[in-house]
């Protein structure tokens, strides 16, 4: 038999005690899992945000408006530049943004890391109505435009296939299967995409080849979204290098906007946590609390163990003990409940947000309530261990 | 041997001021008896607890077999409580939480012996309790208890056993029985010194010693004094 034999026999006894004990610690910890939980789930919500911005980068032509100015007398503008970009120049910038991320990730392997997709706008009319028809990459402009979801019919698989936006579908009353002539090539529409609230609602989208030989514009296009993939990928990096080294071109990073509420997101986080941490404080006192009442209620039991052979470092070993077991209550029944408390709170602190648990914090609200317990068991445990044994017999 | 040399033990300051022994000299051989008798606030409890270093002298010296041990610091009292000296109350003072043959280990345990428990059976088989080893302490009668108590002591083979009215709890037929466990141990050739308020009971004991306000009032190897505290009722 052991020592923490001894303290467990003892404890099933006291269950009541030593499950209030574990209160405090309970409560410190559900707070610390439960604002964990939410802000994990805040941040996933801010990240998956991000990705729905869609691309990182978008690179257009280097356009520059001159104003034509006479004195005070303002001649127009004049506009210097092309208004497309050469297809040629899309494995340059490739090479530009892959190189860079392989720089800030480490990567070596060798194959395609951004997805780019290029654009070619174009306007035109259908059915007497003026729209811009979009030549795209389907497969990369899918990946770059992650929000898209086809409501009716299918995406776009052959080359005369044609996607409309849910507002242009509307106005040219167009369904699936229907025929739409561009420019003397018909396409036909294979696809709806439901409402987006963006400017693609406007559009129909056609494979690039298509739109380049519709409109005589083979070998150009209009833009292109650089997707790098990853939250911590260098744009800012990727753009400034595409704007110094390929001609003609301007890139622009559009992470910038996420990435503030991202950073508003973290500053919640840490008001939050100090909060938690203040939990974790007071729990810590309630514990101190219940700890020394307890020993109070044994001091015989102590002047006991003292007076057959228990040492003072064996005394506060006891109590060190205790307050394991109470750490340990207190992790499982934290984070459970810290769990629960973020599935019923996180969802009106960030609107709309599924909360998922979390298993990583589960070590680490064992490990910070097992640190709080026996913190506040260290000064009750000195005090059980200078009891004097005639002391503690003669206040029975 | 235990020397007591000039103790004095005051509780208290200024006029709260308690003399619990008052300049108190013993020698006790090895393998003696001793009674300590005395009316209730005389210092017989005292007086047990300073010999066994459960309790601090105000002034005056306890030797241990050539050791002073009233200055010992936690650490060596210990030392004493695991070997040396063993204690037995009246109120038994056993652990609730634990069974017989538990408490009785409980001294191996805190020794860093916990692995004993076949010495600790067969204690208790000593004291007529193996088939109780299971048994919590609430499961037991008072004689019960006070024989694991007894056991509980006997683990650590101490030569030096002091009782603290240990019959104080029973009736006569239990009280005795116990008496008997505490004349076979001093038979042994550990010494006891018990308190108690039966002239009975003390009559067992090799000698006698007498203590009021806190001094040794007589000592003796003889059983006929009369006692003043005798018609106390308890």
């Amino acid at each position: 038999m052991k020592l923490y034999q001894i303290v467990g026999k003892d404890i099933m006894r006291r269950k009541k005690r030593v499950l209030y004990a574990a209160l405090g610690v309970v409560i410190g910890t559900m707070t610390v899992v439960g604002i964990l939980t939410i802000a994990f789930a805040g941040q996933a919500k801010i990240y998956k945000q991000l990705e729905q911005y869609g691309p990182n980068l978008t690179v257009i032509p280097a356009i520059n408006n001159l104003d034509m100015k006479l004195g005070n007398l303002s001649m127009g503008t004049l506009t210097v530049g092309e208004n497309y970009i050469s297809e040629d120049q899309l494995p340059k910038i490739r090479q530009i943004a892959d190189s860079k991320i392989r720089e800030a990730l480490k990567i070596t392997d060798e194959g395609d890391i951004a997805t780019i997709a290029p654009q070619l706008y174009e306007n035109t009319k259908v059915n007497g109505v003026s729209l811009v028809v979009v030549g795209i990459e389907p497969q990369e402009e899918l990946k770059v435009k992650t929000w898209w979801d086809v409501g009716k019919g299918e995406y776009l698989s052959g080359s005369d296939d044609a996607l409309v936006g849910a507002i242009a579908a509307d106005l040219l009353k167009l369904n699936v299967g229907d025929t739409v002539a561009l420019n003397q090539t018909n396409v036909k529409v294979t696809g709806i995409l439901t409402e987006t609230g963006a400017s693609d609602d406007y559009q129909i989208f056609i494979p690039l080849q298509t739109v380049q030989s519709a409109f005589n514009k083979e070998g150009v296009i209009s833009s292109m979204d650089i997707r790098a993939l990853c939250n911590a990928c260098p744009v800012e990096m990727i753009a400034e290098s595409i704007n110094k080294n390929i001609p003609g071109v301007r890139a622009i990073a559009v992470k910038q906007i996420a990435q503030s509420e991202l950073g508003l997101v973290q500053k919640m986080n840490g008001m939050m946590f100090a909060l938690a941490g203040i939990t974790l404080v007071v729990g810590l006192f309630g514990v101190v609390n219940t700890m020394m009442s307890s020993v109070h209620e044994r001091i015989k039991d102590i002047g006991i163990m003292r007076a057959v052979g228990a040492s003072r470092k064996q005394i506060v070993r006891i109590f060190i003990y205790e307050a394991v077991l109470i750490g340990i209550i207190g992790g499982i029944a934290g984070y459970l409940m810290g769990t629960a408390m973020a599935y019923i709170i996180g969802p009106l602190v960030f609107e709309g947000t599924t909360v998922y648990f979390v298993p990583q914090y589960f070590p680490v609200a064992l490990l910070v309530s097992i640190f709080v317990a026996v913190a506040a068991a260290v000064y009750p445990a000195m005090k059980a261990s200078e009891i004097r044994v005639a002391d503690s017999f003669r206040s029975v | 041997m235990l020397e007591v040399i000039n103790a004095s033990k005051i509780y208290g300051e200024g006029e709260a001021k308690v003399t619990a022994l008052d300049n108190v000299s013993l020698k006790v051989e090895n393998g003696n008896f001793i009674a300590v008798m005395g009316p209730s606030g005389s210092g017989k409890s005292t007086l047990l607890n300073i010999i066994g270093g459960l309790d601090q002298l105000s002034s005056g010296e306890v030797i241990l077999d050539g050791n002073r041990i009233d200055g010992y610091d936690e650490n060596a009292l210990v030392d004493i409580r695991r070997g040396k000296i063993a204690y037995v109350f009246q109120q038994y003072h056993l652990l609730p939480s634990l069974t017989a043959l538990e408490n009785v280990l409980l001294p191996l345990i805190f020794a860093g012996k916990g692995k004993n428990e076949k010495d600790a059976l067969e204690i208790l088989k000593r004291v007529g309790l193996e088939k109780r080893a299971s048994h919590k302490p609430s499961q037991l009668s008072g004689g019960e208890q006070q024989r694991v108590a007894i056991a509980r002591t006997l683990v650590m083979g101490p030569s030096l056993i002091l009782a603290d009215e240990p019959t104080g709890n029973m009736d006569q037929k239990t009280g005795n029985e116990i008496l008997r466990l505490f004349t076979e141990l001093n038979e042994e050739g550990r010494s006891i010194i018990m308190v108690t308020h039966s002239a009975e009971i003390a009559k067992q004991a090799k000698e006698i010693i007498n203590l009021q306000d806190g001094q040794i009032v007589d000592r003796n190897t003889h059983f006929q004094i009369e006692v003043p505290c005798l018609t106390r009722r308890y």
